[in-house]
């Protein structure tokens, strides 16, 4: 079966839910279970221990079927996001962690060097890391030696809705890369979702242009089925793009049979 | 006399908030509007961030023209004991609040630098973010707040016009302009985390004083490019008895403001408190703004003792209860957010980070 492997966890959806930005806890759990999503992302800072109606932990965490992946949007340095990791893994019991660390809480660009290391610390200590990433090629394969089970470089700017920027450096992270890729931030719209899906993303991840749609749950779905439809031109092999398709008469037929 | 910073008359960027904000611009506010709408729902999605104040204290040693709290106004003058902030914490707990905005008037000796820095502790404990209104500090000051959970500044230069600036301001430590103008850059120096700016509208030419404002920000995100930045829009109304603003602004100029800061700055949260009316506040909804106050008290306390009859800083014009405003927002398709911190991120922003030291960022006890 075709699976997404992470750590010892496997996955059957490779789309993956944020969940901030909706209108009300009831739409974004509309929205998750209409997107068959098995791993969700929730930000520490929007668990609420002490308020239920503000909390998005709890409503989460009752459906079933759903592995939680708790993020540290809103950590500046690493030392705040191994703070927020620990916390985090105490709260919800995921071992799944998502290190965001963006030093300018205005334009949410992640912090290279606080997020490698975070993730080296983090990975060490046995959490499943999953770092949210500039599309560094470089910086993918040092998150993957240090033990990351994913890497989930940006597709463009979070909530800018301009799609798959990044796209050539992404084809080389995944190129390049032993574990799964996974697009973070940017997707606009589901054909967006199939294009990075057909690159040969493990998964996407999905939040504003779900919240922001005009019907959250029916766009949900709507990426649920763009996701497995680019999945499975993925898997069936893509015809080649015009002009580097093999030529007929062989361009090096002069060199001889045993050349 | 010093001369005004080189970034106050930098032309740079200004262009196209300058044409937005224009008496005669070609943009229509509903134009406007609706591209304000559209960026603000893509970038913080249906969501508003609420905060309440607490006023600390009500002694000044200043004599800003505008304030009921200038030190020669008659009012009768209290600070909160340690006690009553942990009574007035938990009322505001109640309310499901823990966002807070800590207020003091000028630096006196009866609330000053350590009884700001204590008053910060206390708060910490008991909220998810604490934030500082009070009198400009020093760099180390401020480091030391920050390291006390305070993590961001609220500073209004009130308004960039000098010479106004200087007649409003009539003695006490806010008369210099500079100093002011300096402060939330020594706020970031000194740790803290993000910065409010702002303009109290009514006070001087408003479209002059927009691009200020903004030529401010552009100035401290260059420097500072960790810094968070926000944008309020207080807006003085003409008020019986009280200080008449020599420059109204009316609903729909406060509206374009707002709209062409959202446009200008798409990733700068923009706030809105209970001085503008239920139904100004309600209409705003969705358009730009992604935080407000909401069950303020301008009075000292007020949250354990309702029957505070008290008169404070200023008139507050949406007085609805937390849940009656929840509702409002409801209504429109938007959620409020109550919690949108996590204490485990205080402490001084640190300039290169890049090594870990817990202990270094921990807030202190
Ligand atoms: S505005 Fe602040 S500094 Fe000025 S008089 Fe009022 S409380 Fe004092």
């Amino acid at each position: 079966m075709d699976v997404l492997q992470l750590g010892s966890y496997t996955f059957s959806s490779r789309l993956i839910l944020g969940t901030g930005k909706f209108s009300n806890a009831t739409i974004m759990l509309q929205a998750v279970r209409a997107s068959g999503a098995q791993l969700v992302t929730v930000a520490l800072r929007r668990f609420n221990r002490e308020q239920a109606e503000d909390d998005l932990f709890g409503p989460l965490s009752a459906i079933e079927g759903i592995t939680l992946m708790p993020n540290t949007s809103g950590a500046s340095t690493a030392a705040e996001a191994i703070r927020a990791a620990h916390i985090a893994r105490e709260l919800s019991g995921s071992p799944f962690i998502k290190v965001e660390i963006h030093p300018n809480p205005q334009h949410l660009m992640p912090d290279p060097i606080e997020t490698y290391e975070a993730s080296r610390i983090l990975a060490k200590e046995g959490f499943l890391v999953m770092p949210y990433i500039t599309a560094d090629p470089v910086l993918a394969k040092r998150l993957e030696e240090v033990g990351c089970v994913s890497v989930m470089p940006l597709g463009s700017a979070i909530g800018s809705g301009q799609g798959v920027a990044t796209a050539a450096m992404i084809d080389i992270i995944i190129r390049e890369s032993g574990i799964p890729v996974i697009v973070d931030a940017g997707l606009r719209s589901p054909s967006e979702a199939a294009h990075a899906m057909e690159m040969g993303c493990g998964a996407v991840l999905v939040n504003s242009a779900v919240a922001a749609a005009g019907n959250p749950p029916e766009m949900a779905e709507a990426f649920a089925e763009a996701v497995a439809a680019g999945r499975k031109a993925f898997k069936a092999g893509l015809m080649q793009k015009s002009g580097s398709a093999i030529a007929t008469s062989p361009l090096t037929a002069f060199l001889g049979a045993n050349g | 006399m010093r001369p005004l910073p080189d970034w106050l008359t930098d032309n740079r960027d200004t262009a196209s908030l300058a044409a937005m904000l224009a008496p005669d611009s070609s943009s229509s506010l509903e134009a406007l509007a609706a591209e304000s709408k559209a960026i603000t729902l893509r970038r913080f999605g249906r969501t508003m961030t609420l905060y309440a104040p607490l006023y600390l204290s009500n002694y000044c040693s200043s004599g800003c023209a505008y304030c009921g709290f200038a030190s020669d106004r008659k009012t009768p003058r209290h600070r909160l004991e340690p006690d009553d902030i942990r009574r007035e914490l938990a009322a505001m707990k109640k309310l499901g609040i823990s966002d807070i905005l800590l207020l003091t008037g000028e630096r006196t000796a009866a609330a000053d630098f350590n009884y700001l820095q204590r008053s910060v502790e206390i708060a910490a404990q008991e909220m998810q973010r604490v934030s500082v209104e009070a009198f400009p500090m020093s760099v180390n000051e401020y480091h030391e707040l920050a390291g006390c959970g305070c993590t961001g500044i609220t500073i209004y230069q009130e308004t960039y016009n000098r010479e106004r600036y200087e007649a409003l301001h009539r003695w006490g430590p806010k008369k210099d302009f500079i100093d002011r103008l300096e402060t939330p850059a020594r706020a970031l120096e000194g740790g803290i985390k993000s910065v409010g700016l702002g303009v109290l509208l009514g006070l001087s030419d408003p479209v002059e004083d927009a691009l200020n404002l903004y030529r401010h920000l552009r100035h401290l995100g260059r420097t500072y490019w960790r810094a968070g930045m926000s944008v309020s829009f207080p807006r003085m109304r003409p008020q019986t008895g009280g200080y008449e603003p020599p420059f109204p602004v009316d609903d729909r100029l406060l509206a374009r403001m707002i709209f062409a800061f959202r446009i200008a700055l798409p990733d700068t949260e923009l706030v809105l408190s209970t001085r503008e009316s239920a139904a100004y506040r309600d209409g705003m909804t969705g358009l730009g703004i992604t935080r407000m106050s909401i069950e303020s008290r301008t009075t000292v306390g007020g949250y354990d003792d309702p029957e505070n009859k008290e008169k404070g800083q200023f008139e507050i014009f949406d007085d609805r209860t937390a849940k009656e405003f929840c509702l409002a927002l409801r209504k429109k398709n938007i959620e409020p957010v109550f919690k949108n911190w996590e204490p485990a991120y205080n402490g001084p922003s640190d300039g290169n980070a890049s090594t870990v030291h817990p202990e270094k960022a921990e807030p202190c006890h």
